[in-house]
């Protein structure tokens, strides 16, 4: 018997599908594929939701228990992890209805929209950290936005992942500081084209070459963004002095009007005295 | 182009609880272990040797018959070290070694007589690398043994039916039928097309499983193996 590649692609698809006839679980559809599994949509019959599965290698099961650990309203629950009949590992999570963040930014979001996504982004690692956790894969692939606004970093810390070009610190071993390096890097990537220039800067500054020139950590890149937005200076940009009067400017409009507004009518004033 | 030979095709045996490799050299099992090599690879080889050193259908047999006969007089599986390379890579290194050096050998013997000119028909033989067409060969002779393993499971414990299903469905080239079509023309429900076909392929995946076991060192290669499957 000869197979077709055709047939041959389609068994490849169908051996692939995972056996879930001894868990709760009833498989609807593939969503997501990596290098490292595939996810699909699944229904719990006990439950009667539907979840989102995740099929990996034996050899990655740990990664759902280390997740588990996991509790940040960023973070996307783990509902079960166990092991398939051959041999391949699963866990079941909570199903996000929502856009991939490359996805997302394509639909132009405002600025502070995009902003508000990198701090929570931020306060998700800056959680898992805390937890001698590190995500070693952040960009906007991982990245979700639920429908009623929420944000969730998915893929977290897996050994087999050594990050993805364009989002990947040049670091190794990965720590803590390839993180803020990938949160610069997403911060980067929603940025619109005509970003201001100290935004520009904090994604520099969290994705330079040695670590040592990054934020020490994600709540030290946020805090710049909130001065950003504040209209403070940033840490990360030495501006120059036009760009200080301009943002003193912006920043103190209400003062300078009432000002202006003040000599107006003393000029008006000392104009009628002597009419 | 003359046709591929159909020799190396699926032997057609049930298969018993498969022990890797390694655990089949060390318990005395290796001739088993190699029946199940060769089964698998043979045609994987032929298709490598036809394309890479541009042989017609004859020499291709030859060279493939020669390569696994040397192999085993040589120890050749006994010294496969699955530190350095996967079983599948290091075998075809091998056959790569050991074409070059046949056609080598063939090539002196015709120095100072005509000039030789590779048919054209081989030349053009397939577009892909000779590399990709072992690796799709090997997934493809990997499927046609398990799908003879289904059949003769399925032989034994009546479940023609499920077969037939899995024939008709899974195995078709093109225009696959629908599930109501399937019903009506076996008489029988929807929902038990749905289950077996769920069935039939619930048993290749595990007989998928267990030939890759078989030609595998040992987990980790297995592992890695069926990740070259699935994903």
């Amino acid at each position: 018997m000869d197979l077709s590649d055709s047939v041959i692609d389609h068994l490849r698809s169908i051996v692939s599908l995972p056996d879930l006839t001894a868990t709760r679980y009833e498989l609807e559809s593939e969503i997501g594929r990596g290098g490292i599994g595939v996810v699909y949509a699944a229904r719990d019959r006990e439950l009667d939701r539907r979840v989102a599965l995740k099929v990996i290698d034996a050899s990655l099961s740990g990664e759902a228990r280390l997740i588990a650990q996991l509790e940040h309203p960023s973070i996307v629950p783990i509902y079960e992890a166990g092991v398939l009949p051959d041999g391949r590992a699963f866990y079941a999570m909570k199903l996000v209805a929502g856009a991939r963040l490359d996805h997302y930014v394509a639909g132009s979001p405002t600025l502070s929209e995009r902003l508000r996504i990198i701090r929570r982004v931020g306060e998700a690692l800056a959680y898992a950290h805390t937890r001698d956790f590190i995500h070693r894969d952040l960009k906007p692939q991982n990245i979700m936005v639920g429908e009623f606004g929420q944000v969730y970093v998915m893929d977290w810390g897996v050994e087999a992942v050594a990050g993805t070009p364009g989002f990947r610190a040049p670091d190794s071993p990965l720590d803590r500081g390839s993180d803020i390096y990938g949160l610069g890097a997403v911060l980067r990537f929603v940025l619109p084209a005509a970003a201001a220039p100290a935004l520009r800067a904090i994604a520099a500054k969290a994705m330079s070459a040695d670590p040592a020139d990054r934020y020490p950590n994600s709540s030290a890149l946020l805090a710049d963004i909130e001065r950003f937005q504040e209209g403070l200076a940033v840490e990360a940009w030495a501006e120059p002095w036009w760009h200080r009067v301009r943002r003193f400017g912006s920043r103190n409009a209400v003062l300078l009007w009432l000002l202006a507004a003040y000599a107006g009518i003393k000029f008006f004033l000392f104009f009628l005295r002597n009419l | 182009m003359d046709p591929d030979t159909g020799i190396g095709g699926p032997v057609g045996r049930f298969p018993s609880t498969q022990l890797s490799l390694l655990d089949a050299a060390t318990t005395g099992l290796l001739n088993e272990a190699l029946d199940r090599v060769i089964a698998l690879y043979w045609k994987p080889v032929y298709r490598y040797i036809r394309i890479k050193f541009h042989k017609n259908n004859e020499d291709a047999k030859d060279l493939t018959q020669s390569f696994f006969t040397t192999a085993l007089q040589r120890d050749f599986f006994a010294r496969f070290d699955p530190a350095k390379a996967a079983f599948r890579t290091y075998l075809r290194m091998a056959v790569e070694r050991f074409a070059a050096n046949e056609h080598a050998a063939a090539h002196r013997q015709k120095r100072g007589g005509d000039l030789e000119f590779v048919p054209v028909d081989d030349q053009t033989i397939s577009s892909e690398p000779a590399e990709l067409v072992y690796e799709r060969e090997w997934q493809r002779q990997l499927f046609a043994l398990a799908i003879d393993d289904l059949r003769a499971h399925c032989e034994l414990s009546g479940k023609q039916l499920q077969l037939r299903m899995f024939e008709a469905y899974d195995l078709a080239e093109s225009d696959r039928p629908s599930y109501g079509e399937l019903a009506a023309r076996h008489g029988i429900p929807e929902t038990s097309v749905t289950n077996h076909l769920a069935w039939t392929r619930r048993t290749l995946r595990a007989l998928v499983t267990e030939r890759l076991r078989g030609v595998t060192s040992g987990e980790t290669e297995f592992r890695q193996e069926m990740r070259r499957v699935w994903i």
